[in-house]
């Protein structure tokens, strides 16, 4: 309290500071304060003024809940004594009521960064040119390894940007069932990236097909669907391939509709034949034919047919 | 209670008086030689008479006591009843004279203090819906400047006050004292217009 006896001193020498004021209206001033508070407000219009201005202020802080514990307890014992207070009490929970309200909304998304930027002072200069110069650092940084490393920006861009080049045997699938008599539109699906490899979908028949010319029911092989949808059934094409290729598949119907067909196809490691994989769901029972041919730049030459049955 | 151009009347006594209060019932000339002695002007008169008033409940407020408004009232009573054998001979500051007197009114009272009066805070729906309709008319008679500054310095998280206020003195282009003082005078405005709007809406 001496330390407020020392202030109190300084502000009636010119003039009462808002603090004083505040804890006046609060109760809070001292033995010594008090009569030259009193004595001064019976005189002094200007100080009546601002202690009426602090009354408002007050009342203001008490609705926007902005008083500590015990200012609160003050407030509620020593101010709220007379009617025209509460009055303003009551238009003070009003304001509150009708603006707060309406900020609650627009600022509660707002509320966390703003209090996190005063938290921690985001405003003050300091923290401006902190920034400015991260930022800076940053750009610099970048633009030193992207000449100085060109290989590192390689890397880092590859591994942010996958490689769009098409697979080299990127199936094609028709764009209609089987032994059905739909358009002959055809859906190209975009070129599976390179790490899509390895996702591949599971085998769940392989059967080898040789050489043949005709549906000859006696001859021809048969096999059985497997059950899951993304199943592929790898039809193994046995042929000594005299070329690298690369070669095309195409799946049809007994009655020629197309089904499937596969571009860019090699031969296996073996070299014994092309493997042709075809999704399960796409097959049905019925009889099916798959014309291989090997693309030579534009051109395309028929190399061998097979034919197999679908049970 | 005072209204320019208007006679003021006497105020109506309070139902729990003070023993000096019991003894004599102020009269209306006793009154009306108080306001004389103020200001020979009834208007001025009236207006010292409400500030004397204030600062009575202000300063019994600060003081501890439970009825400010009361011990006021009899304070003022006092000096009324006193002023006929003063008013020839007193020549200092009248309102101090108030201030004697009502040392000696809260001096009785701290010997016999009465019990605190219950807050009457009017929190009922009705109430409320009342100032708000009040409030919205005395906003529309704010100028639009003067609107605009009072919703912004309301419109605050009670976290970022301070904040939020320096960003608003900015936007107006004066000092956070100043953005301050503004606002509250805009404020009290509003008070005195609401609470002129809200006994309108009751008569």
């Amino acid at each position: 309290m001496a330390g407020n006896n020392e202030n109190f001193e300084k502000d009636n020498a010119s003039e009462f500071s808002d603090e004083t004021i505040r804890r006046f209206l609060l109760g809070e001033l001292s033995a010594l304060e008090q009569p030259l508070f009193e004595q001064s407000l019976f005189t002094d219009d200007g100080l009546e003024a601002r202690v009426r201005l602090a009354e408002l202020d007050l009342a203001d802080d008490y609705a926007f809940e902005r008083l500590s514990t015990h200012d609160r307890k003050s407030f509620e014992q020593r101010f709220l004594l007379t009617s025209n207070r509460q009055q303003k009490l009551q238009v003070s929970k009003v304001l509150r009521d009708r603006f707060s309200a309406n900020a609650a909304a627009g600022s509660e998304k707002g509320t966390v960064a703003e209090r996190l930027r005063y938290l921690f002072g985001l405003d003050r200069p300091a923290w401006r040119i902190a920034f400015g110069v991260l930022i800076l650092l940053i750009l610099f940084g970048t633009a030193w390894l992207v000449i100085k490393e060109p290989r590192i920006a390689e890397q880092i861009t590859n591994r942010i940007i996958p490689r769009r080049s098409p697979f080299p045997s990127a199936p094609r699938e028709a764009g209609h069932p089987a032994n059905t008599s739909m358009p002959e539109h055809q859906i190209t699906p975009s070129p599976m990236p390179l790490h899509d490899r390895a996702a591949a979908p599971p085998v769940g028949v392989s059967v080898a097909l040789t050489p043949a010319v005709s549906f000859q029911a006696s001859e021809m092989p048969s096999l059985n669907l497997p059950k899951g949808d993304q199943d592929v059934v790898r039809l193994q094409l046995v042929w000594k391939p005299d070329q690298t290729g690369p070669y095309r598949a195409e799946l049809v119907t007994k009655e020629g509709s197309s089904v499937f067909s596969a571009e860019a196809l090699k031969p296996i490691d073996s070299g014994a034949g092309i493997d042709f994989d075809v999704p399960a769901r796409l097959l049905k029972t019925g009889d099916y034919q798959v014309k291989l041919s090997r693309v030579d730049g534009g051109s395309k030459g028929s190399v061998a047919s097979y034919y197999f049955r679908v049970q | 209670m005072y209204k320019s151009g208007v006679a003021l009347r006497l105020p109506p006594h309070s139902k729990d008086m003070s023993p000096a209060k019991k003894l004599h019932i102020l009269r209306q000339d006793e009154f009306d030689r108080l306001l004389r002695w103020l200001d020979p002007d009834p208007e001025r008169a009236g207006l010292t008479y409400e500030k004397i008033r204030w600062r009575l409940v202000a300063i019994l407020a600060s003081r501890g006591c439970t009825r400010p408004e009361e011990l006021a009232d009899e304070t003022i009573d006092r000096v009324a009843r006193r002023v006929v054998d003063i008013q020839d001979s007193y020549v200092s500051d009248k309102a101090i004279y108030f201030l004697g007197v009502m040392n000696n009114v809260h001096h009785e009272y701290l010997k016999r203090p009465l019990p605190p009066r219950p807050t009457e805070l009017n929190d009922d729906v009705e109430a409320k819906e009342k100032t708000h309709r009040c409030l919205e008319k005395c906003l529309d008679k704010l100028t639009p400047n003067s609107r605009r500054m009072i919703e912004r310095y309301y419109a605050e998280d009670k976290q970022a006050k301070i904040d939020l206020r320096k960003r608003i003195a900015q936007e107006f282009g004066i000092s956070l004292g100043t953005l301050r003082l503004r606002a509250l005078r805009i404020r009290e405005k509003l008070q005195a217009c609401i609470e002129h709007c809200m006994q309108m809406e009751t008569l």
